[in-house]
C-alpha cells in the first residue's frame, strides 16, 4: 500500500475494532553512508526503511506496537497486536493523543544526497589528515545522508507531514606513535550542506591537534576540589543527563526529581540560560513533531538560573497535574558568556579542562563520578599538561548552580549549540 | 522467507557475496509504582546483501523480503562495492572459501503465553514488592524481550538459520531516606524465551528481598574514600572488564585503529592468574548467554584465548581483519538488524576461575571495598576504563563494612589485572548487557570474583 492509502487503512482499521482514540504514524527512511574503517574508505551502504507506528486507546487502556511492513497480512497483524495489547493494559485517565491542530507540512535540508561530495570531502580530509596529523588514525568513522518522511496522523484531526534531509559526520579517531597510544576522540555534527572542507572545522582541528598532544600525557596526582572547564561535547551530554535526571517524565511522575517543587525559582547560576529549540534554524537537525503529536515548539528550559519549564510530555502533563513541556526536549542551545576561552582559563587556580566525560549515569539525587577523557590540567591560569586517569566527582545540580564563567564562543553540533562553561568546587583525583 | 532456503539466489551471487534475512521481535513493558508506563511490541525484518569487489565492500536492505527485493539489494550492494573499487582500486585477494551450515534454534517448545499471561506475571510480582515493602519510594518492573531471527547465505556456500531470544525482567527498588533517592536493581533471565525462563512470580521473591536487604544497608551507605584501594570486583564488574577494557582492544579493527594491544601479543599484560577468553557458544560445557555456532559473514564460530596465564595471544577477527593479519577469522562478524553491515563483535567474554574462595579473599583486605553490580562502562584504545558501580560495601579488617553510594571505577585494564592476587573457585554471567559499537548487539559478560588494586572515585 502507498504511504496515504496505508495511512487511512490503518486509521479506519483501529476505529473499526472499536478503538476510543488511534494515531498512525508512518515513516520512511533512506540512508547513504561512507564508512571509513583504519584510515581507509571502506563501506558504502544504502538502506532503505518503513516503521509503521500503531497506538489505540480504549476504556483509558493503551497499545502500541510498529511493524517496518505496509502490506495488508502485516499491517492487519499489527492491528490485532495492538488490540491484544490494549485488552492486557492497565486502565490509566492519563492516556491520552493530542487534541486536533491545524494540518501543517514542515521541510529541511536536501532532498537527494550528493555522493561523490560525500566521497570527496572524506577523501580529502584522509588526505590532510595524512599530511597535518600523521599520528591520527581515523576509526569506525561516518558520514551519511539520511532522508526521512513522516505524516502523523491522529483521531482528533491531527495530520503532520514532514520531510528532512541532513548528512551526519561522525568522526572517531586515536593517536598513535610507536607503542605510546591516546584514548579515543571524536566528533559528532550534523549539518544540510557540506559545503565546508572538515579540515576548515576548527573544533575538529582543535580536537585532533588536542588527540596528538595527548601522546604525551601523563597520570593526573593526587586529589583536590577544583574548577572544571566543561567543553562542548561533555556538557551536551551533561545536559540531556540533567533533563532526564530531573526534568523528565520518569522522574516527576515516580516522584524521584530534585526540581520536583521548583518551577520559576533559581536552581542554576543566574549566568545560565538552556533553550530546547527543535524548529529553530539554528538546529540544522531538529524536529517539527513531538511524539506524543504535538506541533514543537521552542522552548527556554533555564533561564539566567530560574526553572521555567519541566520536560513532560501529555502522559506525564496528565500523570502529575503539572504542564506539558511544548519541546519534547534536545536542540539544546545555552547562550554564550562574556568572557572568551583563554580568559576562562587564564581566571583558574587549579583544575581539568574537560573534553570528554566518561561516567556512570548518575544517581537519581544527580551525583556523578567518571572519568575526564582527552582533558589537560591547568594551573595558575594555564593550560600545563594532558592528563589521564583523571577522575572527577559530584552533583549535577551543584554543577550547574556553581558556574563561574561562561565562554564566548560556542560550537554548532547541528543537534545543539554549546559554550564551554567553568564549574567550582568538582572533585578530581588522580593516581 | 526466514527459514526457507536461500540457495535459490545462489545464482545472484557473482562477487564475494553475503545475503542475510532477518527479523527482530521485542516487546516491552515497564511499570512504574504500579503504573503501566510502556506496553508495546515491535518487530522489524527484511534482506539485506554484501558484496566485496577488489577489497572494497558495498551494502544494501530492504524492508521487503521478495524475490525482485532479494535481486534488488543485491544490484544495488554491487553497484555501491563498485563505487568505491572504480575509485580505491585496491586490488585485495578473494578471502579463502568456506562453507560451513548450521541451524541453531534457541525457541521455546512450550506453548506460548499470551500477551495477558505475561501481564499478569509483572503485575502479580509489582503487587507482590507494593505489598511486602511499603516504604519504597519507588518500584520499576519491567520486562525485555528480542528474538533474533536470522537466514545467511554467503557466495561461498555457507549457510546458517538461527533463532537466538533472549528475556529479562529487571526490577529496581528506591527507598528516598531524607528526600535522597537511592536505587538497587537486579536483572532475571537471560538466554530464551519467557516460556523457559520464567514459572510462577514466586520464584523471583528471593531475588526481591535479596535486592530489599542491599537497598536498606545502602539506604545507610557512605561515599567511598577516593583513591586506589584493594578491591573485590564481583563477577558481574569482572565481567565488564573483561569485555569493556580488554575485550575492545583486542577486535582485530580496534587494533588496526591504534589500541594498545597491538603491541602487546606475547607479552605479560596481566598477572599469571588471568586466562580470558571470547567463547563462541560454550564455556566449561555450558551454552553460553549468547551462542554464535556460525557468523554473520558464514564463518564457523570458534572459541578466542585472548589472554592465557597472564599472555596476550589473539585478537577476534572478521574475514577482512583476518586477511589483513594473515590469521583464522574467528566468527566474531555479527550484525544487529537486517540493515546493518557485520562487525567484529565479542560474543561471550569471560575471565575464568581461579582457585580462591570469596570469603578468603575478603577476609585478606584490611581496608578496602567489595565492588559487586556496575551500571554502565567505557573503555578506549588505551585499555583506560571507566564503570558506574551501584553496589558495593566497605571491607574493613577483612570483614564486610556499611554499603557505598554509587560510585566509578577507573583504571588502565591492562596495569590493573597484573595487580591480580586473587581469583574466586566461581563464575557467573552476566545475561541481559547489550555492546554499543556503532550498532547494539546482545552479548554475554563473564567471570569470578577477582581481587585488584583499583582506583575508585567518591568524596
Amino acid at each position: 500500500m502507498r504511504d496515504r492509502d496505508v495511512i487511512q487503512y490503518c486509521m479506519d482499521s483501529l476505529g473499526e475494532r472499536g478503538a476510543d482514540k488511534s494515531q498512525v504514524v508512518w515513516k520512511e527512511t533512506e540512508k547513504h553512508e561512507i564508512n571509513v574503517d583504519n584510515d581507509e574508505i571502506s563501506l558504502f551502504r544504502t538502506t532503505y526503511d518503513t516503521q509503521l507506528d500503531l497506538t489505540a486507546i480504549e476504556g483509558n487502556k493503551k497499545g502500541s506496537t510498529s511493524v517496518n511492513k505496509t502490506e495488508k497480512p502485516a499491517v492487519d497483524d499489527a492491528v490485532e497486536r495492538v488490540f491484544q495489547l490494549v485488552q492486557t493494559s492497565s486502565e490509566d485517565e492519563a492516556y491520552d493523543i493530542a487534541p486536533k491542530q491545524k494540518p501543517q507540512s514542515f521541510s529541511t535540508g536536501p532532498a537527494q544526497p550528493d555522493p561523490d561530495r560525500m566521497y570527496g570531502l572524506l577523501d580529502d580530509f584522509l588526505t590532510g589528515l595524512d599530511k597535518t596529523y600523521p599520528e591520527i588514525r581515523l576509526i569506525q568513522s561516518v558520514l551519511d545522508f539520511e532522508r526521512t518522511t513522516e505524516r502523523f496522523v491522529n483521531s482528533n484531526g491531527v495530520d503532520f507531514s514532514t520531510e528532512k534531509g541532513v548528512y551526519h559526520i561522525f568522526l572517531w579517531f586515536a593517536s598513535k606513535d610507536g607503542e605510546k597510544t591516546t584514548s579515543f576522540n571524536g566528533i559528532q555534527l550534523s549539518r544540510t550542506e557540506l559545503d565546508q572542507d572538515l579540515m576548515e572545522l576548527d573544533f575538529l582541528n582543535d580536537s585532533l591537534r588536542e588527540s596528538v598532544e595527548h601522546l604525551d600525557a601523563r597520570p593526573l596526582e593526587g586529589k583536590f576540589t577544583g574548577d572544571v572547564i566543561i567543553a562542548p561535547q561533555s556538557l551536551v551530554q551533561l545536559v540531556h543527563i540533567y533533563t532526564s535526571l530531573f526534568l523528565g517524565n520518569q522522574a516527576l511522575i515516580s516522584g524521584t526529581s530534585r526540581l520536583q517543587d521548583k518551577l520559576n525559582e533559581k536552581v542554576a547560576s543566574c549566568r545560565l540560560t538552556v533553550h530546547s529549540k527543535p524548529t529553530s534554524e539554528q538546529i540544522c537537525d531538529g524536529y517539527f513533531v513531538t511524539p506524543d503529536g504535538f506541533a514543537a515548539r521552542d522552548v527556554t528550559l533555564l533561564e539566567d538560573g530560574v526553572l521555567r519549564s519541566f520536560l513532560l510530555d501529555q502522559y506525564g502533563a496528565n500523570k502529575t497535574g503539572k504542564e506539558r513541556a511544548k519541546t519534547a526536549g534536545g536542540a539544546y542551545v545555552i547562550d554564550a558568556g562574556n568572557q572568551p576561552l583563554d580568559e576562562l582559563i587564564g581566571s583558574m587556580d587549579r583544575g581539568l579542562l574537560v573534553n570528554r566525560y566518561s561516567g556512570g549515569y548518575p544517581s537519581s539525587n544527580g551525583d556523578f563520578s567518571g572519568v575526564a577523557k582527552n582533558s589537560f590540567y591547568i594551573e595558575d591560569g594555564e593550560l600545563k599538561y594532558p592528563v589521564t586517569e583523571a577522575m572527577v566527582s559530584g552533583n549535577l545540580i551543584d554543577v550547574f548552580r556553581e558556574i563561574g564563567g561562561i565562554s564566548q564562543e560556542r560550537v554548532d553540533l547541528g543537534t545543539a549549540i554549546m559554550p564551554w562553561i567553568c564549574s567550582k568546587g568538582v572533585t578530581i583525583s588522580g593516581k | 522467507m526466514l527459514k526457507a532456503e536461500l540457495r535459490q539466489y545462489a545464482d545472484l551471487l557473482s562477487d564475494y557475496t553475503e545475503l542475510r534475512v532477518q527479523k527482530n521481535t521485542s516487546k516491552r513493558i515497564a511499570l512504574i509504582k504500579g503504573n503501566l508506563a510502556q506496553n508495546d511490541q515491535s518487530s522489524s525484518s527484511g534482506v539485506s546483501a554484501r558484496v566485496r569487489k577488489g577489497g572494497s565492500w558495498g551494502f544494501a536492505s530492504h524492508t521487503e523480503i521478495t524475490d525482485g527485493s532479494v535481486k534488488k539489494v543485491v544490484e544495488s550492494a554491487r553497484d555501491n562495492a563498485e563505487f568505491l573499487d572504480s575509485r580505491l582500486k585496491r586490488g585485495r585477494s578473494a578471502f579463502e572459501s568456506t562453507a560451513p551450515e548450521s541451524a541453531d534454534d534457541f525457541s521455546s517448545d512450550k506453548p506460548r503465553l499470551s500477551q495477558k499471561q505475561v501481564m499478569d506475571f509483572i503485575t502479580d510480582i509489582d503487587a507482590h514488592i507494593a505489598k511486602n515493602y511499603p516504604d519504597l519510594a519507588d518500584r520499576r518492573i519491567s520486562l525485555r524481550s528480542l528474538d533474533m531471527e536470522k537466514s545467511v547465505l554467503n557466495s561461498d556456500g555457507a549457510r546458517r538459520y538461527s533463532m537466538v531470544p533472549r528475556t529479562n525482567i529487571r526490577v529496581s527498588l528506591t527507598l528516598s531516606p531524607a528526600g535522597e533517592p537511592v536505587e538497587v536493581s537486579e536483572n532475571f533471565g537471560g538466554l530464551g524465551q519467557f516460556e523457559d525462563l520464567f514459572g510462577e512470580p514466586g520464584d523471583l521473591s528471593e531475588g526481591i528481598e535479596r535486592i530489599y536487604e542491599h537497598l536498606q544497608k545502602k539506604a545507610e551507605g557512605v561515599h567511598p574514600d577516593a583513591g586506589v584501594k584493594d578491591c573485590i570486583l564481583d563477577a558481574d564488574l569482572a565481567g565488564i572488564l573483561a569485555h569493556e577494557a580488554i575485550g575492545h582492544t583486542t577486535e582485530a579493527d580496534m587494533v588496526l585503529g591504534g589500541s594498545v594491544a597491538g603491541n602487546y601479543v606475547g607479552k605479560q599484560v596481566a598477572s599469571e592468574l588471568i586466562t580470558l577468553v571470547d567463547f563462541a557458544n560454550t564455556c566449561l560445557g555450558e551454552l553460553c548467554p549468547v551462542p554464535i555456532f556460525i557468523d554473520d559473514e558464514g564463518t564457523k564460530a570458534e572459541d578466542v584465548v585472548i589472554i592465557e596465564d597472564g599472555i596476550l595471544q589473539k585478537f577476534m577477527h572478521n574475514k577482512d581483519s583476518a586477511q589483513r593479519f594473515e590469521a583464522a577469522p574467528t566468527g566474531n562478524a555479527r550484525a544487529y538488524q537486517y540493515s546493518d553491515e557485520p562487525l567484529i563483535r565479542m560474543r561471550n567474554t569471560a575471565i575464568l576461575p581461579g582457585e580462591s574462595k570469596l570469603e578468603d579473599m575478603i577476609s585478606s583486605i584490611e581496608d578496602g571495598y567489595y565492588l559487586m553490580k556496575p551500571s554502565n562502562g567505557q573503555a578506549d584504545t588505551t585499555s583506560e576504563f571507566m564503570f558506574g558501580v551501584v553496589l558495593g560495601y566497605e571491607i574493613k579488617n577483612g570483614k564486610l563494612g556499611r554499603a557505598i553510594k554509587d560510585t566509578t571505577i577507573s583504571g588502565v585494564a591492562f596495569d590493573v589485572l597484573k595487580t591480580v592476587s586473587m581469583v574466586s573457585d566461581d563464575m557467573s554471567w552476566s545475561n541481559g548487557g547489550f555492546c554499543g559499537k556503532k550498532q547494539m548487539i546482545p552479548v554475554g559478560m563473564g567471570g569470578p570474583a577477582v581481587k585488584c588494586r583499583i582506583n575508585i572515585g567518591g568524596r
